[in-house]
């Protein structure tokens, strides 16, 4: 098992480095001059230079990326950000991690019931009513732009507050862990417990359609493998109930695609849902990320960016590995 | 029990929903506003921005030695009680309040002018935490700084300066306190310590950023106790928040807003701002350098048609560099009409005189982004090269990144270019000598013409230490003249500045030269009656 894990972390970290470093050679190929940006109408090309040299860009690239990693291996420091030359990258995704994961989970929480029931359900009246509908509310949860969703579920939840974590007049409340729902609790405030709730809603149910329109699917197919098997006929036929074989012995049978596919979701969730956090101003990775490409061509943004979604990303697969063993006793360590 | 723990996970969404959905929203307060901007400011230190959404925040957090008057922009006292300029233009005395302190309580005094300006002008300052100065060639001129006693400040100019005065009005001059840059280092961007109406409490980025009134304010203390800025990127969820009461006052609208909210009871508030944007031809490639070509291309530009296809028809058509309604705008130049006919005529006889062959080949380079003084810069390069074709020009045109865009028309790389200016302060020299003066063509200076005519370059510098304005006038209505009959550029529109908020927000206008001055709003109990079903 130890050495399972030592050969499965040695993996995630030369993943972590070519990906870091294709993004690091990427994002100086993008076009703009992030130095330019700070200098708005009166651009100084000598003091863009100056401050090119200082941070070292007139190196050759490899130099570059060299000093980079061992900088973040020395320091751990990911550098100062290119827009807001006086902040720490690391303190500002750290600001922004906890709204990123309460949104994923949120998203989680509506995506993963939703997604399973409706795929055992296609799966079990199969060719009938509740197969059509899964099968075409899957087409739809993964072919609607999550822009044009979220201008839906304003629409139609119009009470709802569509922008930001909290009304915008609370000023008074302090975070703990940034997990605005545990917080709230944790300072004794209900009303701003509900507040959260509010504000969380749609962009939870807006990034939860695609995962959830995935895991049905996934789950439809591993289900009508499972119950086309000899062991549920058997059951069945010893009068166990329909419900009783599905939930009890079909659907741990087919948990493996199932969780294998949920887990990569969540990982994709975690990497900073981009556009539902830009469409519902969610102050969380996606945006920090989104408006570093896009806005200011931070560089060094990107770049801590790039290894924060990596660890998160390669994190859970390590998990999933896991679970998929503890699921299955038949899988074996590093086959 | 499973499938029942299903159903409840299953069920656990709606009914969040259900429960919250019809939650009612507590009643507003008269002493909290909330301003919805597009975006969260960058940094709050005034040396080291240009971003309209920090300038905004710095408004109310600092104050300058001049201002501009409530409504008007001409320039009053503020921090700065009075002033006496010496005969020879170049020795500038302030006489500043005593009744001054800053947020964190330190008296307001000379020694702090003296660091602000300093941070501003010099190589390297022990208090500057961030090289990138925007506006450091502003206050070149400033050759010294004394300060003989805590209440008066002295400067030397290297030259008269009739746009001095001007610029100390200008936000990057706002005044800072030495003892919080001392104590707060590089964090003073994020927790800036001014002399205005209101302090900064907290900064939660990207999410909201709270500002108290600053009781002690040598104007006295704001009525609004609470100001709070959210960033709100999209144009129609600021709109909807603001009819929904969440926030009180958004600006940076888009036109195709307009109209619907003038179908409110909110309040459009607009303005006609000091920007331009134009048309630049560089005079230094043929045949951009024949007169002739460049009255054609003038000729051949509809206007009216151009507001409509380039601002949804909420600009004004340009006839001068210099916004109508500012300082030294000559109201009585005529524009060059639209005919397509004489522009043929003319492209046949520059053909003639430069020998060349029509149709010839142009690019136009444009920005990728909108600009505030160009919401849509591919629509109009669409029309323009259509208009062109019209006289025999085949365009074609070229998309960059906004920054790059404008490395490469300060360049001179380009041949034609969409370009525009929003100005610093309510000074004409800021439109004319920027950006069509030769002293500015350079890697990085703002004449994208290369426009060199050397009474039009007399003039402006007459203009700029020229310290009486009834004599000042004429050398600007002059060179305006110059620039119409020899059209390094063709201005195109001047956009207008808006801002919507809710009916209960009084004493807040808009000002001409774009600053946001909360300084003075109120609130009220009234209530609006909004209308149902009003949606932009």
């Amino acid at each position: 098992m130890i050495r399972y894990l030592g050969w499965r972390l040695l993996h995630a970290i030369v993943t972590v480095v070519v990906a870091v470093s294709l993004v690091f050679i990427a994002v100086r190929l993008l076009p703009g001059n992030p130095l330019l940006a700070r200098f708005g109408q009166h651009p100084d090309l000598k003091q863009i230079e100056q401050l090119r040299a200082q941070y070292g860009w007139d190196q050759p690239i490899y130099i570059q990326l060299g000093q980079f990693f061992w900088q973040v291996l020395k320091t751990g420091d990911l550098g100062n950000s290119l827009a807001r030359s006086h902040v720490s990258v690391n303190r500002e995704l750290l600001q922004r991690i906890p709204a990123t994961v309460e949104l994923t989970m949120a998203a989680c929480l509506i995506a993963f019931p939703l997604g399973i029931t409706a795929g055992v359900a296609a799966a079990v009246w199969r060719n009938r009513w509740p197969d059509w509908l899964c099968t075409a509310g899957s087409l739809v949860g993964v072919s609607v732009p999550v822009f044009f969703l979220g201008i839906c579920l304003r629409l139609i939840f119009s009470g709802l507050p569509t922008s930001q974590r909290l009304p915008a007049d609370v000023f008074d409340f302090e975070p703990l862990t940034g997990l605005f729902l545990i917080d709230t609790l944790l300072r004794g405030r209900p009303e701003l417990w509900l507040a959260a709730v509010q504000h969380l809603i749609l962009p939870a149910m807006a990034l939860a359609t695609i995962p959830a329109a995935i895991i049905a699917r996934i789950t439809r197919a591993a289900m009508l493998d499972v119950l086309a098997a000899d062991y549920l006929r058997t059951a069945r036929a010893k009068g166990c109930s329909l419900w009783r074989s599905v939930w009890r012995h079909a659907l741990p049978n087919a948990a493996v695609p199932v969780v294998n596919i949920a887990g990569l979701q969540v990982g994709l969730l975690l990497s900073g849902a981009v556009l539902t956090e830009t469409v519902f101003d969610w102050p969380g990775m996606g945006t920090y990320i989104a408006s570093a490409v896009l806005g200011d061509k931070d560089y060094v943004a990107v770049q801590a960016g790039a290894i924060v979604i990596c660890i998160l990303f390669v994190t859970m697969n390590l998990l999933l590995d896991l679970v998929f063993v503890w699921l299955d006793p038949r899988i074996r360590l590093g086959e | 029990m499973l499938h029942r723990l299903a159903l409840l996970l299953w069920l656990l969404p709606v009914l969040v929903l259900l429960t919250t959905s019809g939650c009612s929203r507590s009643a507003p307060s008269n002493e909290t506003l909330i301003y919805a901007q597009a975006s969260d400011p960058k940094t709050l230190d005034p040396a080291n921005t240009d971003i309209a959404e920090s300038v905004h925040v710095i408004t109310n957090v600092f104050d300058t030695l001049v201002t501009y008057d409530d409504l008007r922009a001409e320039l009053v006292p503020s921090l700065a009680e009075r002033w006496n300029i010496s005969d020879d233009g170049k020795t500038w005395t302030f006489t500043l309040r005593d009744d001054v302190i800053f947020h964190d309580g330190t008296q307001f005094d000379s020694a702090a002018v003296k660091t602000t300006f300093e941070r501003l002008t010099a190589k390297e300052h022990p208090l500057l935490f961030d090289q990138a100065r925007p506006y450091q060639s502003a206050y070149a001129m400033i050759e010294k700084i004394d300060t003989p006693d805590a209440r008066t400040v002295v400067f030397q100019l290297k030259s008269p300066s009739a746009i001095f005065l001007t610029n100390l009005a200008m936000f990057p001059a706002s005044i800072v306190s030495p003892t919080a840059l001392k104590a707060k280092g590089k964090e003073f961007a994020d927790a800036p310590v001014g002399t205005g109406p209101f302090r900064v409490v907290k900064w939660n980025r990207d999410q909201q950023l709270v500002l108290q009134s600053f009781d002690k304010h040598w104007r006295g203390a704001p009525a609004i106790k609470n100001l709070i800025i959210v960033p709100v990127k999209d144009n129609t969820t600021r709109i909807q928040r603001l009819m929904r009461g969440e926030v009180q006052l958004v600006d940076s609208l888009a036109p195709q807003d307009y109209d619907a909210v003038k179908k409110t009871p909110l309040v459009l508030l607009e303005q006609t701002g000091m920007n331009v944007s134009y048309l630049t031809m560089q005079m230094d490639k043929p045949p951009l350098n024949q007169l002739k070509v460049r009255q054609a291309i003038a000729l051949a530009i509809d206007k009216p048609t151009l507001m409509k296809i380039g601002f949804d028809g909420h600009a004004e058509p340009a006839v001068s560099m210099v916004p109508p309604g500012m300082w030294g705008h000559d109201p009585s130049l005529v524009d060059h009409p639209f005919d397509v006919a004489k522009a043929k005529e003319l492209m046949q006889e520059a053909a003639k005189e430069g020998n060349f062959t029509l149709p010839i080949q142009l690019n136009l380079s444009v920005m990728s982004q909108a600009r505030p003084y160009l919401p849509q810069p591919t629509s109009m390069a669409g029309f323009l090269k259509d208009s062109l074709r019209e006289i025999g020009i085949e365009v074609t045109v070229t998309g960059r990144d906004v920054n790059e865009h404008f490395a490469h028309l300060m360049a001179g790389r380009h041949e034609l270019g969409l370009a525009g200016w929003s100005s610093d302060n309510s000074d004409p020299d800021n439109f004319l000598y920027q950006l069509l003066d030769p002293d500015n063509i350079s890697e990085n200076g703002n004449n994208l013409s290369r426009f060199r005519d050397p009474k039009f370059h007399e003039l402006l510098l007459a203009g700029q230490v020229e310290m009486n304005l009834a004599k000042r006038l004429p050398l600007y209505h002059e060179a305006q003249a110059i620039a119409l009959r020899e059209l390094p550029v063709v201005p195109l529109a001047h956009t207008q500045l808006r801002a919507v908020h809710a009916p209960r927000l009084t004493g807040f206008n808009l000002h001409p030269t774009g600053l946001i001055r909360l300084g003075k709003a109120k609130l009220t109990s009234e209530q609006p009656e909004t209308k149902p079903g009003a949606s932009p």
